[in-house]
């Protein structure tokens, strides 16, 4: 198809230059691209990426898929819009951070550790988002096996 | 000068919502800031994955008060895309024409708060007056002012019949005028300009750098907008230009939004007189294939993001949602060093910020606080030694 | 008998008494034009006095850091600067205590409440009180000149420096008064600066800094700090009335009364007109324009008054 030509080049160029690292790649529609990464070459393939134009970072969604942890990239010069999906065992969850090309990550990757968490190398020290300070450590709300547990003697307000 | 740190929120009267920024000042300027937030949590992407695929369109109706259409949209074309729904294309065009009233009355909300907040209370009193008229075009067509709930999976579940279209035309026309002497005042009035001019600096490249959207980044001369670039609804058959402007400060995004309302107008009448016949809604299954999909939209404030992955049954595996003042905020640190401690409301301001909209999720605190934060016990017995001191004992109580 | 009479002057008319009613007065027709002017309802004229009444009622909370007695005195100087002030401003076609000099005089005492409300930011010790008491004298520096200048041009053309006098001077030359239009126009920008009023009202500006110096009052002390603003704005218009417009006219009794207190809502209009017609500015804004233009303009004023002067022999 003719009118798909730039998200096939996408495609394939990312399928060229990082043999091996990517797979599962699909153009899903029109704007569209799909793929899966490797997580240690996570942060070499968003430079890449930001050089060819798709320079705003539009979010990271962060997933727990049972036994693998992970994140998806979505990744835009708002026509086209690139997903790139990493994984990290859910027993040592850890991913790269891509505040070097992406500086506007910040709170993503934040949110990452707060809401699942991922551990994210490099991210520098700072207040957490979003969850307050006195969160007890070691919960992750948004994993799958997480449930609110209203503590002992108070009861959730209705 | 000895430096002071002031704490700007979570409660001040600047703030509609509670977010905190620590403003470190030497006199008026301001020399370092950090932005906390998280005050409004409230774990909607947690709870999304607990309803069905029609409760969640409410849930996420309330993500935020203004964009409540961008939000449900955004949604519900993730919805519509993994069950492959056709949605009429009169639906379609009623859902356009809500996305762009909704954006007259959040430009015109913003116009009234960045008034209010550069000390200009005439303006802000003015603005929001004429912005009933669209809230009341909005009621008149959905039967609500602020959540219109008038999308639905598979279409919209209110038609338009050709008085409220005429109604709504007249408002529109009103408002119109308004606008043309709002952006006489905005470019002319020599303390605007004085407020306005060289506050809060973005630069072309710190705006992409910082992955700034919306008004924000175009005043910074990024011509960004979903609706031109990857257009959905029926945006892709309507004529309207992108505003951008290049002054990179607070007036910038003051004349986009002045100018960008002048744009919804247009669309307005553009989509009001080309309303395709038709039906309004289709049927679509409750039960989804398993799948994902991930869509964008323009809302007033910027671009708007959600990520939808279904695992075949009637709810939803993941639900993301990214507002745009998360992805703007931050851009705010940037803007606010070395400025003007008067500009700090003005400058957070234009961004046009939303916290609830940022917060989705809280998650309620089960455990003691750190020293400084009063548990519910510590609180009370501080209370009741404070009133013994005045000779009232609470204490039996 | 005879010491009845001033004491009964100076506690109800035009005393204490007149004083607090007419500024209550003038903040409701203050607030009802901004509102008329701003395409809204505005509040009942009683509003002013509940207000005031409720803050009589509320607890007093004091600051642990604060300094204790600075803080609670504070409110009733203010209060009493703007009452003697008041003392030598013609209502009618006298002032109670008039003497050569008393423009100064004047003039000094209204600088009072501003120090007053630079002691209570400063006494307060939290960081937005600390910010607003900084402004209001950073601000006060910036009007006080062009406020004096454009006073001393009206009593250089009377050649007496006594308010009464000037005031009869030009009820006897009412042809004078339009040529004193620059100076007028520079002395009200200068009065709404010194009232704290928008644009000006910088030192609390309430997006910015919250209440400012006035942060951390509450109850009565606060309720005593508003009615000395609201009364600094009827000496200010009365001082204005006298100064500029002639003060009685050469009306006796109740038509010189009646008046002065249709002189004094014009100057309250004029200074609702300011207010609504502008953006805040900042405070090096406030600063660059009164050093740059106001005070410039009131000099001129001056020079053109000696110059009559000497034209009129």
């Amino acid at each position: 198809m003719s009118d798909l030509a730039n998200e096939e080049k996408i495609k394939a160029d990312l399928e060229k230059e990082f043999h091996g690292a990517v797979s599962n790649a699909v153009v899903q529609r029109r704007n569209r691209v799909w793929l899966d990464a490797e997580a240690a070459r996570l942060p070499e393939i968003l430079a890449w990426l930001k050089a060819r134009g798709l320079n705003h970072l539009a979010t990271v969604t962060g997933f727990d898929e049972g036994e693998n942890l992970g994140a998806s990239y979505h990744i835009t010069d708002t026509k086209i819009l690139v997903t790139v999906k990493v994984k990290t065992p859910r027993a040592e969850p850890t991913l790269p951070s891509v505040l070097a090309s992406f500086p506007g990550a910040l709170s993503y990757e934040r949110e990452l550790e707060d809401m699942l968490g991922i551990k994210i190398a490099g991210l520098p020290a700072g207040r957490r988002y979003p969850l307050p300070d006195d969160f007890p450590t070691g919960q992750y709300p948004l994993r799958k096996d997480w449930k609110f547990v209203p503590p002992a003697g108070e009861t959730e307000a209705k | 000068m000895s430096k002071i740190t002031i704490p700007f929120g979570p409660q001040h009267p600047a703030l509609k919502e509670p977010e905190n920024f620590m403003l470190v000042l030497e006199g008026e300027q301001i020399s370092g800031a950090t932005i906390n937030l998280g005050y409004n949590h409230r774990g909607m992407e947690k709870a999304a994955e607990d309803r069905t695929y029609i409760q969640n369109l409410y849930l996420i109706e309330r993500v935020c008060g203004i964009c409540s259409h961008s939000h449900t949209t955004c949604y519900i074309t993730n919805v519509e895309e993994l069950a492959k729904a056709e949605v009429p294309q009169r639906a379609l065009a009623i859902r356009t024409l809500f996305g762009e009233l909704e954006r007259v009355h959040s430009h015109l909300l913003w116009l009234g708060v960045a008034g209010y907040e550069m000390g200009f209370e005439t303006l802000f009193m003015y603005t929001w007056r004429d912005r009933e008229q669209v809230l009341d075009c909005l009621e008149l067509l959905s039967g609500n002012r602020v959540h219109y709930s008038i999308n639905t999976i598979g279409g919209v579940r209110r038609d338009i019949t050709a008085e409220q279209k005429a109604e709504v035309k007249k408002r529109i026309k009103y408002l119109e005028e308004r606008t043309q002497y709002y952006i006489k005042l905005a470019t002319g009035e020599p303390t605007v300009l004085a407020r306005t001019q060289d506050v809060g600096r973005l630069p072309y490249d710190v705006a992409i750098e910082r992955g700034a959207v919306g008004p924000t980044a175009r005043a910074s001369g990024v011509a960004r907008d979903v609706r031109k670039d990857d257009p959905y609804l029926i945006y892709s058959q309507l004529d309207f230009k992108v505003i951008t402007h290049n002054t990179n400060d607070v007036f910038g995004r003051l004349v986009v939004r002045a100018l960008e309302l002048v744009e919804s107008y247009k669309l307005i009448h553009q989509i009001l007189d080309g309303l395709p016949e038709g039906p309004i809604a289709v049927k679509v299954p409750w039960k989804l294939p398993a799948g994902e999909a991930v869509n964008h939209y323009e809302a007033p404030r910027g671009e708007d993001i959600h990520y939808l992955k279904a695992n075949g049954t009637d709810k939803p595996e993941r639900l993301k949602v990214r507002a745009p003042t998360l992805a703007n905020l931050q851009s705010v640190a940037y803007m606010l060093e070395g400025g003007w401690l008067a500009d700090v409301p003005l400058v957070i301001a234009a961004i046009d910020p939303c916290m609830s909209c940022t917060d989705r999720a809280a998650v309620w605190n089960p455990e003691k606080g750190r020293t400084e934060v009063y548990s519910w016990e510590e609180m009370r017995k501080l209370g009741i030694e404070h009133y013994k001191r005045r000779g009232v004992d609470f204490g039996r109580l | 008998m005879d010491s009845i009479l001033p004491l009964a002057q100076i506690m109800i008319f035009p005393g204490f008494l007149f004083l607090a009613v007419y500024g209550l007065l003038l903040q409701w027709v203050d607030r009802k034009l901004c509102a008329a002017m701003q395409n809204r309802m505005g509040p009942p004229w009683v509003q002013p006095f509940a207000d005031f009444i409720k803050l009589l009622a509320k607890e007093v909370i004091v600051p642990d850091e604060a300094e204790s007695v600075m803080f609670r005195v504070l409110p009733f100087f203010a209060l009493a600067a703007v009452m003697t002030a008041m003392v030598s401003i013609p209502v009618g076609q006298t002032a109670l205590f008039s003497f050569q000099g008393d423009l100064v005089a004047v003039v000094y005492l209204l600088t009072i409440p501003t120090v007053t409300f630079f002691l209570a930011g400063w006494s307060s010790t939290s960081p937005y009180a600390t910010v607003g008491a900084m402004r209001v004298l950073t601000q006060l520096f910036a009007y006080e000149v062009p406020l004096m200048l454009s006073l001393i041009g009206p009593a250089i053309l009377a050649g007496t420096w006594n308010i009464a006098e000037i005031s009869a001077f030009f009820g006897a030359h009412p042809a004078l008064i339009p040529a004193q239009l620059l100076g007028f126009a520079a002395a009200l920008i200068a009065l709404q600066g010194k009232l704290e009023r928008m644009p000006f009202d910088i030192p609390h500006a309430k997006n910015e800094i919250v209440g400012g110096q006035f942060t951390e009052y509450s109850g009565r002390l606060f309720g005593f700090f508003c009615l000395a603003v609201d009364m600094e704005l009827v000496v200010g218009a009365a001082l204005l009335n006298a100064v500029f417009l002639g003060g009685a006219l050469g009306l006796t009794g109740p038509a010189a009364i009646a008046l002065f207190l249709v002189k004094t809502l014009f100057v309250a209009f004029l200074l609702a007109l300011l207010k609504v017609l502008m953006a805040r500015i900042r405070i090096e804004q406030m600063i660059n324009f009164c050093w740059k233009y106001l005070a410039p303009v009131a000099m001129a004023q001056v020079l053109f008054d000696i110059f009559l002067k000497y034209k009129l022999g």
